[in-house]
């Protein structure tokens, strides 16, 4: 007797897959025998906006490309823009950078390791990493002013100093992280469930991660070596030899599943924190910007004719920028952005045939998948229903903050 | 992975595979780092068109590459600029040489090879240029549109700078109910 095939669509709205994506996969039992991944739910045409504003507006349009990693794409952005205006950040900018730019992808590691412990059903799991995770959001808030969308790089430089008043609550924050990610690694990496659901599931040999065009985390638990901070360094990652996490440095060998890609990422929070407290050691003194002027820097902008290919090694993996100057406008003519899912995701059908259903999850979360084209739009309303304009949504915001200083003892 | 050679030893070798199909090229140097200054460089090239195939065998030939992006630009002439960026070498440290190939694609004729059969990952790559600014991929199988609605209208191309923009956008993509019902003939 034929055996009966059935068609199990996932998504774009769906308990296991919070992305506006589809998945369809057809089963003939629980064995999956044909997938198909659909994009574009949301489509935002963010670079053709890009293209008809100014360069400072097109960086601030650039940070709301992701939701969770909002520096990632301005930083790819800014290296871009310098590369092609000839700018050099001032060397205290380029530092605090780095900093901003290692925070950001511990509370994004950590995300995910939650996300992938909620995709397995251990969501007291899922709890614990993101009240861990709460301490870091507070220091991104005391040094920005701001959980998410920080708006402090700016093309040249960074629009906020880290002071001496900071410097105590980051490394407070360090010592904290250290004891909390042994502890994480305790718990993922030795737990024997944990390991029965994810060893040998989603796994990416080292060939069809290159042929596949993966990145990030993903490309290098597979066992490739490779890192923008250390093929192509810039800032502070060239005064520091940044080498790529891969598991065979630190278990002897590369499987490419899901155990390894949860290896890579809690060993790379370690990398971060290293980084940051040698930012924070060895950062020199000076001014924060190359052009304080953005009326001058504009200007600057439309008198040049240039153009660049920049990246940042965003958390999830490396994120590409192309600007384009015609020497016309002060803003860019053309600009082209590649996320790293935009890559990522290609793994999807191949890693899911032959796979079971069950797997559907761990396989789709594992690349820690960000649609990059969410069509994200906030309305924020009070305890009565009423809509809250921005200007009250600001000064609520800066209240918050003012009370986070106070408790944390940090004076501005 | 391959040892990484130099920009001239890399020029050297796409000059031999490519010879009079290589219009020009550059060498971009850019400084990096703050207490370490170290110059990281970068190779740009401009092709003939139909060359496009053999340069990118000649790039694979040095080492198995990461395609960065398949980007394409419409400055509302006769011609598309295409910008193929590839890095070679990666996983060695300060080694990761960047080779972006650009050419100009004639309107009348917007066919480039796929290089799927080299790159599976250079797929959605390439279905997003088909769709973005039109230009037909010989030999990609997968010709969905990969970010445009399945009832975009042929020939509209939102990066295109010419006719076949797209100014008339909005009415494009917010179809109302009824309007779909009337193209279904449920009505």
């Amino acid at each position: 007797m034929a055996k009966t095939q059935y068609y199990v669509p996932v998504g774009p709205i769906h308990p296991a897959l919070k992305e506006p994506i589809r998945v369809e996969a057809r089963v003939e039992g629980e064995k999956i025998v044909e997938v198909d991944v659909k994009r574009g739910f949301a489509h935002r045409g963010i670079e053709y906006m890009g293209m008809k504003r100014n360069a400072i507006q097109t960086l601030y349009l650039s940070e709301r490309i992701c939701g969770i990693c909002s520096i990632s794409h301005p930083y790819a952005f800014v290296v871009t823009a310098e590369k092609a205006l000839g700018i050099e950040a001032p060397p205290r900018a380029q530092y605090i950078r780095t900093i901003i730019g290692e925070l950001e992808r511990i509370h994004s590691h950590i995300l995910w390791l939650g996300v992938v412990a909620h995709e397995m059903g251990f969501d007291s799991l899922l709890f614990w990493t993101w009240k861990g995770r709460e301490r870091l959001l507070d220091i991104l808030e005391l040094l920005t002013g701001n959980r998410i969308n920080y708006s402090v790089f700016m093309i040249g430089g960074v629009r906020r100093d880290i002071k001496e008043s900071h410097v105590k609550a980051i490394k407070d924050m360090i010592s904290y992280y250290r004891i909390f990610n042994e502890e994480m690694k305790e718990v993922f990496l030795s737990d024997p469930v944990y390991k029965a659901r994810t060893r040998g599931v989603a796994q990416l040999s080292k060939k069809m991660a290159l042929e596949l065009n993966a990145v990030g985390p993903v490309a290098r638990a597979a066992g490739v070596r490779m890192d923008i901070r250390q093929d192509i360094p810039y800032d502070a990652y060239a005064d520091i030899d940044v080498r790529a996490v891969v598991p065979q440095d630190i278990v002897g060998e590369a499987r490419g599943d899901a155990y390894d890609i949860t290896m890579v990422r809690l060993y790379e929070i370690d990398q971060s924190l290293d980084i940051i407290e040698y930012c924070l050691d060895e950062m020199p003194e000076g001014k924060l910007m190359a052009i304080p002027n953005y009326v001058a820097l504009l200007a600057k902008i439309r008198r040049t004719q240039g153009e660049a290919i920049g990246a940042h090694e965003a958390p999830r993996g490396e994120v590409i920028h192309y600007i384009k100057f015609d020497g016309k406008r002060d803003g860019p003519s053309v600009w082209k952005v590649i996320a790293p899912s935009y890559n990522n995701i290609n793994t999807w059908a191949p890693l899911l045939l032959g796979a079971e259903v069950a797997d559907i999850p761990i396989v789709v979360a594992y690349i820690d998948p960000c649609m990059c084209c969410n069509d994200r739009i906030a309305v924020v309303r009070d305890e009565d229903g009423r809509v809250i304009d921005p200007a009250t949504l600001h000064r609520k915001a800066v209240e918050k903050t003012r009370k986070l200083r106070e408790e944390l003892g940090v004076r501005t | 992975m391959k040892e990484p050679m130099s920009v001239e030893e890399v020029l050297k070798k796409l000059q031999e595979a490519l010879g009079e199909a290589l219009l020009s090229h550059e060498v971009r140097e850019y400084t990096m780092g703050v207490k370490r200054k170290r110059t990281y460089r970068e190779l740009w090239i401009t092709i003939k068109p139909d060359a496009f195939r053999k340069t990118v065998e000649a790039i694979f030939a040095l080492d198995y590459p990461h395609l960065h992006f398949i980007a394409g630009e419409d400055g509302g002439g006769e011609t598309i600029t295409m910008i193929y960026s590839f890095g070679v070498f990666h996983t060695h440290p300060w080694g990761e040489l960047s080779i972006t190939v650009k050419f100009d694609l004639p309107k009348e004729n917007l066919v480039l090879p796929t290089i799927t059969d080299l790159m599976i990952g250079a797929e959605t790559n390439e279905r997003e240029i088909r769709e973005m600014l039109g230009v037909e991929f010989e030999g990609l199988k997968n010709k969905r549109h990969l970010f445009l609605p399945d009832d975009w209208p042929e020939g509209k191309y939102p990066w295109r700078r010419d006719e076949h923009g797209v100014e008339d956008m909005v009415k494009h993509t917010h179809r109302s109910v009824n309007e779909i019902r009337k193209m279904r003939g449920e009505e």
